[in-house]
């Protein structure tokens, strides 16, 4: 049966689009932001931009590869493939450092960063040992041995270290929630220690919900942290300006209506009391959260304070030592509506090196000062757009490998998404991780190629799993 | 259990970080200016071009001031690398101490700035940034050091622009440039810390023609302050322009003679075209060499010794020293006489000996009362004018005689100060009523108590620029134009307010015997003024011998003296005064005169002998207190 099909039948071709555009617009920004004016030819391979076609030439050629292997080996061999990245995580570290970081494996005159396919490597193990399971019932055991599969290679990873990637990894607690796992078994446990023995609670909504509750916390910690250190500006006829806690209980308070909304079109008509408590405790509840970081804040110590402050990057000091994401907020905003046009970046230029980084982990800058808002608006959305194929696509699965699979990819892309542009717009640390597809570097472009890859074959082959 | 719901949540966060995330970035880009500010400082510099300032000639076309390129070596802290202070050192003619001093006075001097918030005052000293190490070096002094500099990183040439004056002559006239100070800098924009301002002169009267217009250039600049590109092709640039020539009434060379003939003298020279009212020369004596106050460097090392020396070579004598004219006064005694119709020109007064005179015939007309000086003459003629019998009260009468007096005196520019185009000028003293009333009191005082302003002494004051706008105006028989140094801005002519013709108050046929009596002064025997005879050339003068007190104690005599010549067609008008010569006017300062006449007119000095006795004169020392 699976014989007679030809080989694009299946085929995704609007995920695939979406991956071309976002590298077309990739190598675009990186030529228009290293531009070296005695280098004019975008294929010079002693220029960046030259060496990033390269790459995406590299790329394209390995996802055809995996296009014509059967998608039958990323099951079959889930755990050599895990213990390969693994073996190389170890290899690194042996490795002499660069840059204080020992996250290079060098082959000849090429570098290789293992971190980048461990996450393949991960999600393939992940996939196999849940559509393995039975989730219905849960136990200590399955939850440990899920979270040990993701916290092996982030130890390794922290070792190196790689801060950004290790919080990449936590993107597939999010895969795990989505697939059922809970952590009752743990959290009722903790519960009977405290004195309450009366309560004998199955579940628990704290349990069942814990990841994206912890992601939501973290995020709104983080940017009450941000936000509400500065004041707020608004200029549309007369200057004002408003203290950037009560930006924060605005943004929070227009969330929750639009919350409100969503959800009551989403649920059945007999649940919109549902939507609309939800709505009402989930503001509160972030009001409470923000609140409660905010004033803790206030309370610390100067030196911790200071030390949270370096973390993300606040300090008040715009030409220390810190002004990486002051400068790169300068770029974005002072890209305008409609931006400066194309290799008119002036703030993010590669020349003028005003933000450093800015044709790797800081792209999205020369991107937003170029192009403005139309631009940045533009790419969020494509970005927001090719993640919610990559959950279509997964939903569609009959098999759970490819559907968790899927969700690997989505929830890493996510991620990258999330930090990468978060830190341009205040909304994340300074993290260096890169924007997926779009930053220069050899291993980011391909460990993400093929990741889309295996996911467009596995998708392609859907039809020929059986449940 | 179903777990498909859960994608719901997923895709809600997912959506809400987008929503979250362009809401930002609108905010960012679109509403919020801050960031577009923040890049500007960031990034656009705008970078200002100061253009050399005007270049300066004379009236025959010499160049007066000019611009000389010097060079500053410039530092920035952070491109130095493991420097050898003692090799660097003795690179520069520095000591080691010196080079260390000035590494430290840059760090904390400079770019120091004051927040308009906080009011902290706060270095804004940056390593990547440069600063003068050494400022004004010549290219001579450059050159010994440029070729070695790059065995120092860090240190480079910059190329600056400041003021040569080829003729080290009219220092006093040309002014001199300096720094700005903070409130300059606050009141005017054009100026920023290190501008060059026009102190004294008429680089101060004329300093913003002389500075021209400042370019602007928009700049796109690297983290390390490194010029990468022009901000958007210089779309908003402006180009420097550098202001038209400048063209001075002075002749470059006459001013030399006079500095040179006054040379060990105090006193002053002024010269005017009577025609024009271009000043030709303005002599202030002593002076100094104005190449001696260019640049701080030499300022720092020269400014002391001029502002402590005891002649006050800075002080502008023939603009802003009040001396009592003499007699030279009678001159316009007797316009005013006969314009009030008191005396006609045929009066005489015989020579009483009231008041001190030497030895001469009486004076049968105003003529001879010139020709002669004689003093009963002028206290007889000026009692007419002060009480005029329109009041029976002698001191009611002077009070309305003197203030009649006064108008036709300040009508001839004198007691009040004229508005030329010289920094510091003063009115001199012409009483009126008011200012006896103070003395004495109302109606307190009568002719015979201020008889001496008859004869240019008491109370009246002018300065040496009045004395020569005195012959000025006679010699064009009524009317002035205000003296001023500047003939021509560009091809734009002078400035419009010395377009206009200044009448006195007295007709033209009154002038007629007060000339003829100034060419019998220096031309017929008997004159005062013999000495300024010039052989073929009629010159019309009239001497000033002034009585002065330091204290109580009697100094040697002022000499003074005015003249124009030739008498017909008056082509240079002249007064000289020489401080405590000891003499009369007519010994000093008329052969003084009669020489700048003839190297003015005839290009050359025919009365060597002149020249002579004046460059060997020998002056009684003032007398102390």
């Amino acid at each position: 049966m699976r014989k007679n099909q030809p080989l694009a039948a299946n085929f995704d071709w609007i995920l695939l689009f979406m991956y071309v555009a976002i590298l077309f617009i990739g190598i675009s920004t990186i030529y228009s932001v290293a531009y070296n004016p005695n280098h004019p030819n975008i294929f010079d391979f002693s220029q960046k931009y030259g060496k990033q076609i390269l790459w995406i030439g590299i790329s394209l050629f390995l996802g055809l590869c995996v296009f014509l292997i059967d998608s039958d080996i990323y099951r079959k061999f889930a755990l050599p493939i895990y213990s390969f990245v693994i073996f190389l995580l170890i290899i690194v570290l042996l490795m002499p450092p660069i840059n204080g970081a020992r996250a290079w494996l060098s082959i000849g005159s090429m570098g290789i960063q293992p971190a980048e396919f461990a996450k393949i490597g991960t999600a393939i193990i992940l996939a196999k040992y849940l559509s393995l399971v039975n989730l219905n019932q849960q136990n200590k055991k399955i939850i440990l041995i899920s979270n040990a599969i993701i916290l092996f290679p982030m130890a390794l990873i922290i070792l190196q270290p790689d801060a950004g990637t290790f919080i990449v990894f936590t993107s597939f607690l999010f895969v795990l929630y989505r697939e059922g796992v809970s952590y009752d078994p743990i959290i009722l446990s903790i519960l009977k220690i405290l004195p309450f023995r009366s309560l004998h609670y199955k579940r628990t909504w704290l349990g069942t919900h814990f990841i994206p509750i912890l992601f939501i916390v973290i995020f709104l910690s983080i940017t009450t942290l941000l936000v509400s250190n500065e004041n707020i500006v608004l200029n549309f006829n007369k200057k004002k300006e408003i203290s950037g806690y009560w930006g924060m209980f605005f943004f929070l308070t227009v969330f929750c209506l639009i919350a409100y909304f969503f959800l009551r079109y989403l649920f059945p008509k007999r649940e919109r009391k549902r939507a609309l408590s939800i709505s009402i405790i989930g503001f509160f509840l972030a009001l409470s959260i923000s609140s409660t970081v905010n004033y803790t804040f206030q309370k610390l110590p100067d030196h911790q304070k200071e030390r949270i402050e370096l973390v993300l990057g606040l300090r008040e000091d715009p030409d220390g030592d810190d002004y990486n994401r002051n400068r790169a907020m300068a770029a974005v905003g002072s890209g305008g509506f409609f931006g400066r046009g194309y290799k008119n970046a002036i703030v993010s230029s590669v020349k003028t090196n005003h933000v450093p980084e800015s044709e790797t982990d800081f792209i999205f800058c020369p991107f937003a000062e170029e192009w403005g808002f139309i631009g940045s608006f533009f790419l969020v959305s494509l970005y927001i757009l090719m993640i919610l194929r990559i959950i279509f696509i997964a939903e569609r699965q009959k098999a759970a490998f490819n559907r968790i699979y899927a969700y690997s990819v989505a929830m890493i892309l996510f991620y990258h998404f999330t930090i990468n542009i978060g830190m341009n717009i205040e909304f994340s640390p300074v993290i260096g991780i890169p924007l997926p597809f779009f930053s220069y570097g050899g291993s980011s472009i391909m460990s993400f190629s093929i990741m889309i890859f295996i996911l467009l074959k596995l998708d392609s082959q859907r039809k020929d799993v059986l449940n | 259990m179903k777990f498909e719901n859960r994608k719901y949540v997923l895709i809600s966060i997912l959506i809400l970080i987008g929503v979250i995330y362009i809401l930002k970035l609108f905010y960012m880009q679109v509403i919020d200016e801050r960031w577009k500010l923040r890049a500007q400082q960031i990034a656009e510099k705008k970078r200002e071009i100061i253009p050399p300032r005007a270049v300066v000639y004379d009236r025959n076309g010499n160049k007066v001031i000019s611009n000389k390129t010097y060079y500053n070596l410039m530092m920035v802290e952070n491109n130095i690398k493991s420097l050898d202070t003692n090799a660097f050192a003795k690179l520069i003619g520095r000591s080691v101490q010196e080079v260390k001093e000035r590494f430290i006075s840059i760090v904390k001097g400079e770019g120091k700035y004051t927040n308009k918030h906080t009011g902290k005052t706060t270095s804004n000293y940056q390593k990547i940034r440069a600063y003068p190490f050494l400022k004004e070096l010549t290219s001579e002094e450059i050159s010994k050091i440029a070729p070695h500099l790059w065995k120092y990183p860090g240190f480079y040439e910059e190329v600056s622009s400041m003021r040569h004056y080829p003729y080290s002559n009219g220092a006093n006239i040309l002014g001199y440039l300096s720094e700005v100070n903070q409130k300059e800098i606050d009141a005017d924009h054009f100026y920023k810390p290190g501008s060059r301002i026009g102190r004294s002169g008429i680089e101060k009267y004329y300093e913003k023609v002389f500075r021209g217009r400042k370019g602007i250039k928009y700049i796109v600049t690297s983290a390390l302050n490194n010029t990468v590109g022009s901000f958007e092709n210089g779309k908003y640039d402006t180009i420097a322009e550098q202001a038209d020539p400048i063209y001075l009434g002075l002749d470059a060379d006459l001013q030399a003679y006079g500095e040179m003939i006054l040379k060990n003298k105090k006193g002053c020279i002024v010269a005017i075209e009577p025609s024009t009212g271009e000043i030709l020369a303005l002599v202030s004596s002593p002076s100094y060499d104005p190449n001696l106050l260019i640049g701080n460097r030499k300022i720092v090392e020269n400014y002391p010794a001029l502002i402590k020396n005891k002649d006050k070579p800075l002080f502008p004598r023939p603009l802003a020293s009040e001396y009592m004219p003499g007699s030279i006064l009678k001159l316009i005694q007797s316009l005013i006489g006969m314009q009030e119709g008191v005396i006609s020109k045929n009066s005489s007064f015989k020579c009483t000996k009231i008041i001190g005179c030497h030895k001469h015939p009486t004076a049968r007309n105003i003529a001879e009362a010139i020709q002669v000086s004689c003093n009963p003459y002028y206290i007889a003629a000026v009692k007419r004018i002060i009480q005029q019998g329109k009041e029976r009260n002698h001191f009611k009468d002077s009070e309305i005689g003197l203030n009649i007096w006064a108008k036709y005196m300040n009508s001839f520019g004198l007691g009040v100060r004229l508005d030329t185009d010289l920094i510091g000028i003063r009115p001199g003293v012409i009483p009126n009523s008011k200012y006896y009333d103070k003395w004495y009191g109302h109606n307190r005082w009568k002719f015979s108590t201020i008889r001496s302003i008859s004869i240019g002494q008491g109370e009246t004051q002018l300065t040496p620029l009045q004395l020569a706008n005195i012959a000025v105006i006679i010699a064009n028989q009524g009317w002035y134009y205000t003296p001023h140094i500047v003939k021509s801005i560009g091809d734009e002519g002078p400035l419009k307010k010395f377009l206009k013709k200044k009448n006195t108050m007295v007709d033209e046929i009154h002038f007629e015997p007060v000339i003829e009596g100034m060419r019998r002064c220096v031309n017929e025997p008997g004159g005062t003024a013999r000495l300024a005879k010039i052989d073929g050339i009629t010159v019309c003068g009239k001497t000033g011998t002034i009585e002065n007190y330091k204290g109580k104690i009697k100094q040697p005599n002022h000499s003074a003296f005015i003249a124009f010549a030739p008498q017909k067609e008056p082509k240079i008008a002249v007064s000289v005064f020489v401080e405590n010569a000891g003499a009369s006017g007519g010994v000093w300062a008329a052969p003084i005169a009669s020489l700048v006449i003839e190297r003015y007119l005839l290009k050359k000095i025919i009365s060597l002998d002149k020249e002579e006795k004046i460059l060997t004169a020998k002056f009684p020392t003032p007398k102390k207190q």
